[in-house]
């Protein structure tokens, strides 16, 4: 397989062999089965793929909040500690698919978005709060808001916010834009983009929109059923030179994104 | 005569700082057809959903000038008359799907209960017909899905599950948030497809609350673009590149294609009249 991070210490994120298995009242599910990829710093990595083949799963397994049976993974050349380290959060920001579920319901957002910089000891939370709201094209008038009170959209916009308090290295990105208007995505994508490019940034990101994956990704990973069909560079998928059943159904099935 | 007809529907929240207007006056029809609703994040389309089944909770405020489905006036009917219509006869797919459900049951219990209460059908009966709407939502697993609680379901499994459940009493109307903004394309078009059949077949009025606009294009047949909690632009689905007013365009213009441009997506232009506030 051609990839730019093959020769192995040069990766950021490396996930070798990863296998999860949720059990529940005796039942094994086996979300993630022997996947493998890579990531080399300041690259944009997509995952796509069928609903429930474990792409929530790898992101939620680097922030060991999934049952690892099997594998390893990575960062910086490091195994990760269990539990992960204080370290872990500032270099390493999940946005969650569900952002209604990952927001506390009674804390109101600047409690939300001033508290990691509070559990780390950093100074000057109200500046930064406000201009991570005005980040994400929110008004600064939501600070005094919970989230019941906000939209689908806004709720999700926070989330974003939230993972970028602490300036992290890593953004570990599940359809963060998959509730927003088309001018929200954009300046969002925008934004995240930017970003890689100013503090060099590293991003996983998950997306059903092969048109989001296109625009942000240089390679993505399809996945299907836990595991890995096909590693996919940017032009491969743009050329439509994939060669995998699964892939090209998926690639077919957006024909209404392609450029005309 | 249409299904569901709406007037000058206003939402109003009271808030520390004054009242919110989420939606100020909105007003639609409905027959037996596919209805899309787009528009920027916060215009209230989601309340506008909520309201048909008068789900906003206080301090939220529904008024209208008139609100009716299939005769029925919902702003004079009982709380007992709408919890007969809920789930029933109108069906509601939730933006959070997996908040929407109840976490201490499982997903079997949940699909079958109403067809046990409802129609008084015997377990295994129910059992089977849950399986059946599992199956035809394309969840590959559905006996392990049964069993399952929310919170072991993906997001995809979750918005699934949200549809099978109310597409089980066969609705009249069905008001579908964002549901299958977590799924992927090859299943949503499996989705999209029952959806499709129950409105020529069953004459279902479906009401499809969507950001993604090139699905709504062309799987809707109508549209409402909300913007601000108004509905600013209303076309036919297949004029949707066509649109005149300014934040549909821009809409149009924002959207990233495979094979393009990498640079920075161009913007919406905020600055002009129809954007400010009250307008
Ligand atoms: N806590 C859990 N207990 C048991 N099974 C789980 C749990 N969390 C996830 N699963 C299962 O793991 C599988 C993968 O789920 P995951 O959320 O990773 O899918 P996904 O690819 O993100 O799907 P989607 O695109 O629908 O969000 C699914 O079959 C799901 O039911
Ligand atoms: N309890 C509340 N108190 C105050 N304002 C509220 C409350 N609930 C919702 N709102 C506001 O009402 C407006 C409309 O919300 P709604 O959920 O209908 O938006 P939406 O069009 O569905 O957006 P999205 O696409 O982001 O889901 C939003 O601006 C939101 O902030
Ligand atoms: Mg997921
Ligand atoms: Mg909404």
């Amino acid at each position: 397989m051609m990839t730019t991070a093959t020769a192995s210490g040069t990766a950021l994120i490396e996930i070798k062999d990863l296998t999860v298995t949720y059990r529940s009242k005796g039942r094994e599910v086996r979300a993630v089965e022997g996947v493998s990829l890579q990531v080399a710093a300041r690259q944009s990595y997509g995952l796509v793929g069928e609903s429930g083949s474990g792409k929530s799963t790898i992101l939620r397994a680097i922030c060991d909040l999934a049952p690892v049976t099997g594998g390893s993974i990575r960062i910086a050349g490091e195994a990760l500690e269990d539990p992960r380290g204080t370290d872990f959060s500032r270099q390493v920001q999940m946005v969650f698919q569900d952002p209604y579920a990952s927001l506390h319901p009674r804390h109101t957002i600047d409690r939300t978005l001033s508290e990691p910089l509070a559990i780390h000891g950093i100074k000057g939370s109200d500046q930064k709060v406000m201009q991570a709201l005005q980040d994400v094209g929110l008004p600064t008038s939501f600070r005094f808001r919970y989230p019941h009170q906000l939209s689908g959209g806004q709720r999700q916009r926070v989330a974003i916010a939230r993972a970028l308090m602490l300036e992290p290295k890593i953004l570990l990105l599940d359809e963060p834009t998959s509730a927003l208007d088309a001018s929200v995505q954009a300046e969002v994508l925008n934004l995240l983009n930017r970003l890689r490019e100013e503090r060099g940034l590293t991003f996983l990101m998950v997306s059903h929109d092969l048109a989001v994956i296109d625009h942000m990704c240089d390679r993505v990973l399809v996945m299907q059923h836990g595991r890995a069909v096909e590693e996919l560079s940017r032009d491969d998928l743009a050329e439509a030179k994939m060669t995998t059943a699964y892939a090209r159904s998926l690639f077919e099935a957006s024909a209404d994104r392609m450029l005309a | 005569m249409s299904l569901l007809e709406v007037k000058n529907l206003r939402v109003t929240f009271a808030t520390e700082t004054g009242p919110v207007e989420a939606v100020r006056g909105v007003s639609f029809s409905l027959g037996r057809e596919r209805l899309g609703i787009v528009g920027e994040s916060g215009s209230g389309k989601t309340m506008t959903g909520r309201s048909v089944l008068r789900l906003i909770r206080p301090p939220g405020r529904i008024e209208a000038d008139a609100m009716s489905f299939d005769g029925v006036d919902l702003m004079a009917a009982s709380e007992r008359e709408m919890r007969a219509l809920r789930g029933n006869r109108i069906g509601m797919v939730m933006q959070d799907p997996k908040y929407s459900l109840n976490p201490v049951m499982n997903v079997g219990e949940q699909l079958t209960e109403g067809l046990r209460r409802r129609d008084r059908i015997g377990r295994t009966e129910a059992r089977a017909k849950a399986i059946a709407a599992l199956e035809a939502v394309q969840i590959r697993d559905p006996e392990r899905v049964m069993a399952a609680y929310p919170h072991e379901l993906s997001g995809g499994m979750g918005q699934r599950v949200m549809i099978a459940m109310m597409l089980i009493p066969e609705p009249d109307l069905l008001i579908a948030d964002e549901p299958t903004s977590a799924l992927d394309v090859t299943v949503q078009a499996e989705v999209l497809a029952i959806l499709d059949g129950l409105v020529r077949d069953r004459g279902m009025g479906l009401i499809f609350i969507s950001h993604d606009l090139r699905l709504v294009g062309r799987f809707c047949d109508r549209i409402l673009v909300m913007y601000k909690g108004k509905v600013v632009e209303e076309l036919e689905a297949k004029n949707l590149a066509q649109a005149q007013h300014p934040y549909t365009q821009g809409l149009l213009n924002c959207l990233p294609r495979i094979g393009g441009a990498r640079g920075p997506l161009p913007g919406l232009d905020r600055s002009g009249d129809w954007a400010k506030e009250g307008a």
